[in-house]
């Protein structure tokens, strides 16, 4: 077996025409904790389904705990049943990922799919109620819990199946300050040393405290791989790919004029710099 | 704008069931599969019976059940008879006339008679569809409907089935709040009223990009349940337990079709 949880290389793939990735190569070892960082439309969740084998890719090569990621190869139900096994992907959108009637049956659904026997799915679930404090939630249709109930769910109902590597899509966008916090301290407590874990996010907030390691992509291929403490504080980087931007603001106290201004702290990037933070969104 | 009220409704309905059916009553307190069963029970007796007696008895029956499960006669005027009323009632007024037989009455002006057998098959279609729409507002009332889908997946409806249903059910939801957000969106950037044809435009534009989400959506949610494992089959967990008194309730309920068969009510 290898010791190597992904390897891509040259990897590429396309929307049609549009060209979401391009040239990507990286190895992620097991265990690491690694972030995707990119401005939105930068080709995380692209990158993240075709690490959950949901999408292939197009060009080059890539294995996921040694198995070739390709439609062919994935034909093959024990193929795909071993690897469902392995990897779980928490979807940006709970809403999508939350099909069941009750929040009991969403975490059910699974380890059921991936053959347990109930018995044992019972136990585990009232085991994960606990630890992320959904019990009182249990009978509960999904779609009628808060934003960040709604996360904590959808984390644990793929938790569940215990997968050696997990992949997380903006765990904590649209969430409230409060709750965001909430789920990073619970996940840099909970996801455990020896799990593998990808998260893609755009908040510079969290990468430092979910991730070790850093690749930042910008429209679709690599602009940077290195340690997370050394990128969240490369400025030119993270403003040459969008993800920080030089801003115009008010001081409403300011300077001996006594009246409001507005000036650019940071120099402007060479490109004329948008001030559309949801550029390339698609919801 | 109409359409969005209406999706508004459905919502509120919905959530009214939920709450509803969290209630205590005595059918809230019996195991969805026998109470799916017994209710059944009931309606198929109400469409075997051949006496207006038994008919109303049924129905009768099916009030007290309202009754001791907390749902008032107004809500079942509300959400089931008045319905009902409406839509059979515009089959059953030309069985009063259509039915040949002996003359009741004449109505002034046309001339067209009520025969006492014409009567008489206005008022089964009447009691019947009364009955059976009872009997199942009160199931749907008094059952979450997660409960719903698993009690007719264990009592042997295919598992697509249900699971198209359950979808459908959860589906709705998330359109509903996808159609407010973006009619939301429009409203707070249009300033001034618009007048009918924009109003019209609005709702073709909104349903055009709700249509194009949910494609989407359906795709996202196929993919999400692929990505856990769904090989085409959904396995559901069942935690449904029988007490003494569901097999009393799914006992005497099965006897009222047995009665009207065996003796002919
Ligand atoms: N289903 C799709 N069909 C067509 N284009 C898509 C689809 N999903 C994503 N894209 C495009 O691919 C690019 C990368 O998108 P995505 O992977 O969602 O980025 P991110 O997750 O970083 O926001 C974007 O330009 C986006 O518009
Ligand atoms: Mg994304």
């Amino acid at each position: 077996m290898t010791d190597n949880a992904f390897h891509f290389s040259g990897v590429g793939y396309s929307y049609g025409p549009a060209r979401a990735l391009d040239n990507i190569g990286f190895t992620v070892t097991s265990g690491e904790k690694l972030a995707l960082l990119g401005a939105n439309g930068s080709g995380k969740s692209t990158l993240l389904r075709m690490m959950d084998a949901l999408c292939f890719p197009d060009g080059g090569t890539a294995t996921a705990c040694g198995m070739t990621l390709s439609a062919t190869a994935f034909a093959d139900e024990d193929t795909n049943f071993a690897f469902r096994r392995r990897v779980g992907l928490v979807f940006q959108n709970p809403d999508v990922q939350m099909f069941n009637p009750t929040v009991m049956d969403e975490l059910a659904f699974g380890p059921l799919q991936l053959g347990w026997s109930t018995t044992e799915v019972r136990r585990e679930i009232d085991n994960m109620l606990v630890r992320f404090n959904l019990t009182q939630l249990k009978d509960r249709p999904p779609h009628r819990l808060s934003g960040g109930e709604k996360k904590r769910v959808a984390i644990a109902s793929v938790l569940i199946c215990k997968p050696q590597i997990l992949l997380l899509d903006e765990p904590t966008a649209a969430l409230d300050p409060a709750s965001k916090s909430d789920l990073v301290s619970f996940l840099s407590r909970e996801l455990g040393e020896d799990r593998t874990v990808v998260t893609a996010t755009h908040d510079l907030d969290i990468v430092e405290d979910i991730s070790s390691r850093t690749i930042v992509l910008d429209r679709g291929s690599i602009a940077a791989d290195g340690a997370t403490l050394d990128i969240i504080h490369d400025t030119a980087l993270l403003q040459r790919t969008h993800l920080v931007f030089p801003h115009h603001h008010s001081h409403p106290k300011a300077g001996p004029y006594g009246k409001s201004h507005s000036h650019i702290h940071e120099p402007p990037a060479k490109a004329t710099p948008s001030f559309d933070f949801d550029h390339g969104a698609k919801d | 704008m109409g359409f969005l009220h209406g999706l508004d409704g459905v919502e509120r309905h919905a959530r009214e069931a939920e709450d509803a059916s969290a209630s205590a009553g005595f059918l809230q307190g019996l195991d969805p599969r026998i109470k799916l069963a017994g209710l059944l029970a009931l309606v198929i007796a109400a469409s075997l019976t051949r006496s207006l007696l038994t008919l109303a008895l049924l129905f009768s029956a099916a009030v007290v059940l309202a009754l001791v499960s907390g749902i008032s006669p107004r809500r079942l005027a509300r959400q089931a008879w008045l319905a009902v009323l409406l839509f059979t009632g515009a089959l059953a007024i030309p069985a009063l006339f259509l039915v040949p037989g002996d003359e009741l009455a004449r109505l002034p002006l046309l001339g067209w008679t009520v025969s006492s057998q014409g009567l008489r098959s206005a008022a089964f279609l009447l009691g019947r569809a009364e009955t059976s729409a009872t009997l199942a507002v009160l199931l749907v009332l008094t059952t979450p409907w997660p409960h719903v889908l698993k009690a007719l997946s264990s009592l042997g409806v295919p598992v697509a089935i249900v699971a198209v249903l359950g979808m459908t059910y959860r589906y709705i939801f998330v359109l509903i709040r996808i159609a407010g957000e973006i009619s939301e969106a429009r409203r707070s950037r249009i300033m001034s009223r618009m007048n009918g044809k924009a109003r019209r435009h609005l709702l073709f534009t909104t349903m055009a990009v709700l249509l194009g989400k949910s494609l989407a959506l359906a795709q996202d949610i196929h993919l999400a349940m692929v990505a856990r494992g769904f090989r085409g089959e959904v396995r559901l967990l069942h935690d449904f337990q029988t007490r003494p008194r569901d097999w009393t309730f799914l006992s005497a309920a099965l006897l009222v079709p047995g009665l009207i068969l065996g003796l002919r009510l």
